[in-house]
C-alpha cells in the first residue's frame, strides 16, 4: 500500500511529529511505500537546520533526514507555511532580501498542491497533529 | 529595485510586485505593466478593478479558477473564460493581473 | 483520476492559526481540479458565525474568505448539528446558508464515502 503523511506539529514542544516519524518506520517495515511526508502549519519547523538539541536528547531533525535519505522519501515543506514562520531555503531568502536561509537539506519548498497530489497518489494518507 | 513613475521613485521586489501596496495608482499600474510588456486598455482595467474588487470583497488573490468565474459573474459569460483573459495577461493572468493591480504578492506558488 | 477528499476543520476562527491554514488547504485542492467537501465540526463551527470583526485583531476575516468558497466550485459544505447544539449556535447565525446540517449518523455515512480524510 502507497502511503502518504502529512505533519502538522512542531519537532519539539509536542510528540505528534516523532510519532509521524515512527509511522513512517513501522509503514516501512511491514513492507508499504511512503510517498511523500509533507510538512504543513508548525510541522514546517521539523525543516531547520539550525536546531541544535542536547547530545543524550532525541535529534528529530537528523532522523527525518535519514529516514528520507534510506527511503528515497521526498519531503515537502510548504512554502505559504515556512515562509510566514521564518524557514527559508537560499532561493527565497534572496527573493525576500534575508541575510540567511535554515532549511534542512533532503528537504525541498514546495505548495500545497503537493498535499492534495500526495493524497490522489497514495492509498492512505494519515495527518498527524491537532 | 525601483520604478520611476512621475519622477518618484517607487520600491518594487525582483519579481516586480510593489513593496508598499498601499502606494498603488493607475500610474504605478501602467508602469508595472510597461516592465511585462503590457500596454493597458480599457479591457485591461476592467480585470484589474474587478481583481480589487475580489480582493475586497473576499481578503484573498484569486487562484485562476476563481478569477474566471468571477469575471464571469461580473462582466458576463464571452469575457468568464481562461481564453480572455490570458489574451489580456499572458501567460498566467491570476499571477500577472494581481500584481499589476497592486495587490500583495502571493505566498505560494500555486 | 479524481478522488473524493474531505477536509475536516475542527479548531475555532482565531486564536490559533490552524483554521486559516485549513483554508487554504481546501483553496488549493480546488485549485487541482479535486472533489472536495468541508466538514465543520467540534470549535470549528464557530468559523461560521455572523458579524465576525477580524480586523480589531489584525486577522484576515474568516467571513470574507468563506464567502470565497463558490469561486473555487467548493460547494459540499456540511456542519456537525450536534456542535451547533452544544454551542448553542443556531441557523440563523450562520453566515453559510447553503450548508448541509447533519447528524452523527449521517457524518459517519459521509465519512465512510470518502478516499481521503485531511484533518484540521
Amino acid at each position: 500500500m502507497i502511503f502518504s503523511i502529512n505533519v502538522q506539529s512542531p519537532p519539539y514542544s509536542t510528540q505528534a511529529s516523532y510519532t509521524a516519524y515512527r509511522f513512517c518506520k513501522a509503514v516501512l517495515a511491514q513492507g508499504h511505500q511512503v510517498h511523500r511526508i509533507f510538512f504543513y502549519q508548525d510541522g514546517i519547523y521539523c525543516a531547520t537546520r539550525l536546531a541544535a538539541p542536547p547530545q543524550d536528547e532525541l535529534n528529530l531533525y537528523d532522523k527525518w533526514q535519514n529516514l528520507a535519505k534510506e527511503n528515497e522519501i521526498e519531503l515537502v515543506v510548504c512554502i505559504a507555511a515556512a515562509l510566514r514562520r521564518g524557514i527559508l531555503n537560499l532561493e527565497e531568502s534572496i527573493r525576500y532580501q534575508k541575510d540567511a536561509h535554515n532549511l534542512a537539506e533532503g528537504f525541498t519548498l514546495g505548495g500545497l498542491g503537493q498535499l492534495i497530489e500526495a493524497a490522489v497518489n497514495s492509498d492512505r494518507m494519515v495527518t498527524f497533529g491537532n | 529595485m525601483f520604478l520611476v513613475v512621475n519622477n518618484k521613485q517607487i520600491a518594487i521586489d525582483g519579481d516586480g510586485y510593489l513593496i508598499d501596496t498601499q502606494q498603488w495608482t493607475p500610474e504605478i499600474a501602467t508602469a508595472i505593466a510597461a516592465q511585462e510588456n503590457i500596454q493597458i486598455s480599457d479591457a485591461h482595467w476592467e480585470i484589474i478593478y474587478l481583481l480589487q474588487d475580489f480582493y475586497r470583497e473576499f481578503e484573498i488573490s484569486p487562484a485562476m479558477r476563481a478569477l474566471v468565474k468571477y469575471t464571469e459573474k461580473k462582466l458576463g459569460a464571452h469575457k468568464g473564460k481562461s481564453i480572455y483573459l490570458l489574451q489580456l495577461f499572458p501567460p498566467s493572468p491570476a499571477k500577472l493581473a494581481s500584481k499589476i493591480a497592486g495587490l500583495p504578492r502571493p505566498a505560494n506558488c500555486l | 483520476m479524481q478522488k473524493k477528499i474531505l477536509l475536516i476543520s475542527r479548531h475555532a476562527p482565531y486564536g490559533s492559526s490552524t483554521a486559516k491554514e485549513a483554508l487554504d488547504a481546501a483553496l488549493a485542492a480546488a485549485v487541482y481540479e479535486q472533489s472536495l467537501s468541508l466538514l465543520f465540526m467540534d470549535d470549528g463551527v464557530f468559523q461560521l458565525l455572523k458579524d465576525q470583526q477580524a480586523q480589531q485583531i489584525n486577522q484576515k476575516n474568516f467571513s470574507s474568505i468563506l464567502a470565497a468558497l463558490p469561486f473555487y466550485d467548493i460547494e459540499n459544505i456540511y456542519i456537525h448539528q450536534e456542535s451547533l447544539k452544544k454551542r448553542i449556535i443556531e441557523n440563523k447565525d450562520l453566515l453559510i446558508e447553503h450548508a448541509a446540517i447533519l447528524t452523527n449518523e449521517q457524518i459517519s455515512t459521509l465519512l465512510n464515502d470518502q478516499d481521503h480524510i485531511l484533518s484540521f
